[in-house]
């Protein structure tokens, strides 16, 4: 495997300016190189598939990615992971602010070297490769702030890697696109860390989409303060293996997290969604729902867990799992798991598995529309909800209409 | 047992039609002919089977159709599929309409209007076109706009789905039309805006089933046959007198009849 070649033979110590993450990173994947396959989250992952992303060459540059139209928004200012030059944005009321290496390295030293819990392999990946063009650092304050978009990319034969950091500050309400895109023959691998300071909100989307060979590691890591307010709305589909792992720390309870999240699979690929609840605190709020939709001989898989402590009292907590199984040879593998100590919390969770109503179907089919007509306005309907939750997005419609067919 | 025969081919032929799920025969031999032009009412106690023989013309994939023949202005349906059927001028309207949740019922008209459009090989519309038609249509049955911009069928009462039917019927122009119990559950005033927007879409060349319980409906559009269903078979036919007889006597009257035969 190229990329573990690459990293385990030390290639990396020759680059000059090697930062203490990175070696403290590409050390610990000398030890162990490829995911533990006793992990749990890892277990049902295709080992096959996983090499396969790490048979491409990586590549430290970055590439200028074609956006389509139906994910371009007029408003919002768009940053590119790689290409953003050195950026200050400022107005009366509002500040982006890119932070510097110093700061930067400072936080992911805090999460990666200084933290109690084993970093996840995923995470180790990404910094032991990461160049410092790839890293981008932000702070967000003010009031009135413009809606973002931000863009990560593979390119065709490569192995890409980006890190996002995204400060929200105090009382700060920021509505952020974030966009991944896969060329053809491709593996990203990306790492975002989210601070949510006291009463801060994000409205935060991630789009993911491939090109149907490309593959993903996206790692999303959000400690959110008492007060704040984190909305996830999120989609991907279209690579060969991807592998999206969400992180939510409410680090000290009192905050409000949404997630909406859905995964498409097509053919032989194997989708999979990782989420993490943590509540370190009282009267934490969650609402979760995740859909995934299963065609052909592909593997949807997806794994929630929800962990209350004893501190976190009052907790009120709420995940559901939908799943759509669009084929008698596809699999959804759907696992919630509720972790649950302190005593006087509301928490519940729940899974369907159903494949297009047949009644539905046959009032559509009854009206003249073939069996494909009928089951894409389903489908339609079943994409919609989240579709619809995705922020800055200016072209859902297009969007849709493009993700059906 | 028809009189009214006018010589041309009829509409819609069923023949000896028996039919069943997994583990149940439901319909046991069914004879109907139903010329252009005409009304046929068939009436029968709930689980006689009325709304199986509706869903068997449309073509419900859960009934299997072990013996007999569907003919449909001279060429045999059977392997048709539903949407086929639905197309070239097959109508149902739902006993009980299906909910449809996410699903635009202004998007799901439009497209269900243009397959029949191309059928027909007339212009398919677009958004504007189908505006302007749906609005004309939605005079017949007193329908708001604001109904298109909902769900299919989604939190619409009882009367406004069996309206959404009828909206249904007249933008697809159906050279039959099975009106399931569309009289149900209506009250007096959605009953006449149901009838008139029938008798609206009524004409020479057409042919209506209307399946009923009531001789309300019957006031209103006044059949040309009357058929009564017990068991899976229709057990009488007569014109719209055999329909008051039965409001007077009760389908206990008819037993009688299924017995004998
Ligand atoms: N899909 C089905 N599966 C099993 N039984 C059915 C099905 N459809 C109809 N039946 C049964 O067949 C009988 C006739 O039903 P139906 O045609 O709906 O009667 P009607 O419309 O005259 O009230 C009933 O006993 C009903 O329960
Ligand atoms: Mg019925």
């Amino acid at each position: 495997m190229k990329i573990i070649d690459y990293i385990t033979e030390e290639k990396i110590n020759l680059s000059t300016n090697l930062s203490k993450i990175q070696n403290f990173c590409a050390s610990k994947l000398r030890e162990t190189p490829l995911p533990k396959s006793q992990s749990e989250t890892w277990r049902i992952s295709n080992k096959q598939k996983l090499s396969s992303l790490l048979e491409y060459q990586y590549d430290l540059n970055s590439y200028q990615p074609n956006i389509p139209s139906y994910l371009t928004s007029k408003k919002a200012i768009k940053i590119n992971v790689g290409n953003a030059n050195q950026f200050n944005l400022k107005e009366n009321d509002w500040q982006i602010k890119e932070l510097n290496t110093k700061e930067i390295n400072f936080l992911i030293e805090e999460k990666i070297i200084n933290n109690n819990s084993e970093p996840t392999w995923t995470n180790l990946l990404n910094h032991s490769l990461v160049s410092e063009e790839n890293l981008l650092g932000i702070k967000i304050s003010g009031e009135n702030i413009p809606p973002l978009q931000i863009f990560c990319n593979s390119k065709i034969n490569h192995f890409n890697a980006k890190t996002l950091i995204l400060l929200i500050d105090e009382k700060t309400t920021v509505d952020l696109l974030q966009v991944n895109l896969g060329d053809k023959n491709s593996s990203l691998s990306l790492t975002t860390y989210v601070w949510l300071e006291k009463e801060a909100s994000l409205n935060h989307g991630v789009i993911s989409l491939g090109n149907g060979t490309s593959n993903l590691l996206n790692s999303l890591d959000v400690v959110q303060k008492i007060g704040s307010n984190y909305k996830l709305s999120t989609i991907q589909m279209q690579y060969d293996f991807a592998r999206f792992e969400v992180n939510i720390n409410q680090s000290e309870g009192g905050g409000h997290t949404t997630i909406r999240g859905m995964q498409v699979s097509n053919d032989n690929e194997q989708i999979g969604t990782y989420t993490k609840v943590v509540f370190n605190g009282p009267k934490g709020y969650l609402d979760q729902l995740n859909k995934s939709l299963a065609n052909d001989k592909s593997h949807s898989i997806f794994d929630g867990s929800i962990i209350v402590p004893k501190n976190a009292q009052k907790t009120d907590a709420a995940q559901l799992s939908r799943n759509l199984l669009l084929s008698n040879t596809a699999k959804i593998d759907t696992k919630p798991q509720l972790e649950i100590i302190a005593d006087d919390v509301k928490c519940k969770h729940g899974a369907t598995i159903t494949q297009l109503n047949e009644d539905e179907l046959f009032y559509m089919r009854s009206r003249g529309l073939t069996f494909a007509e009928a089951s894409k306005l389903q489908l339609k309907s079943y994409y919609k909800e989240i579709i619809d939750s995705i922020p800055v997005l200016e072209e859902g419609l297009e969007l849709l209409n493009h993700l059906i067919n | 047992m028809q009189e009214k025969m006018t010589g041309k081919e009829p509409l819609l032929e069923i023949k000896n039609i028996f039919a069943s799920t997994e583990d149940l025969t439901i319909l046991k031999g069914v004879d109907i002919t139903i010329q252009p032009g005409e009304i046929h009412a068939i009436m029968g106690r709930n689980g006689c089977g009325k709304s199986t023989l509706s869903k068997i013309i449309a073509g419900h994939p859960a009934y299997k159709i072990n013996q007999g023949s569907i003919t449909f202005k001279g060429k045999n349906i059977k392997s048709l599929e539903p949407e086929e059927r639905a197309k070239s001028g097959i109508f149902l309207g739902f006993q009980y309409p299906i909910e449809i949740p996410g699903v635009s019922n202004l998007e799901f008209l439009r497209v269900a209007t243009n397959a029949r459009r191309k059928f027909l090989k007339q212009q398919e519309l677009d958004t504007f076109e189908f505006e302007d038609l749906v609005k004309e249509k939605l005079e017949l049955v007193k329908m708001d706009y604001a109904f298109l911009n909902r769900s299919i069928n989604q939190g619409f009462s009882g009367g406004e789905k069996k309206r959404n039917e009828i909206l249904q019927m007249a933008l697809l122009n159906p050279e039959i039309a099975i009106l399931d119990e569309t009289d149900s559950g209506l009250d007096i005033d959605a009953l006449r805006i149901v009838a008139s927007g029938i008798k609206k879409i009524a004409n020479k060349e057409n042919g209506i089933i209307l399946i009923t319980h009531y001789q309300r409906l019957l006031d209103e559009i006044k059949p040309d046959f009357v058929h009564v269903m017990a068991n899976g078979q229709i057990i009488k036919t007569g014109d719209c007198k055999l329909a008051l007889e039965l409001e007077k006597n009760g389908y206990e009257w008819t037993d009688q009849l299924s017995q004998d035969s």
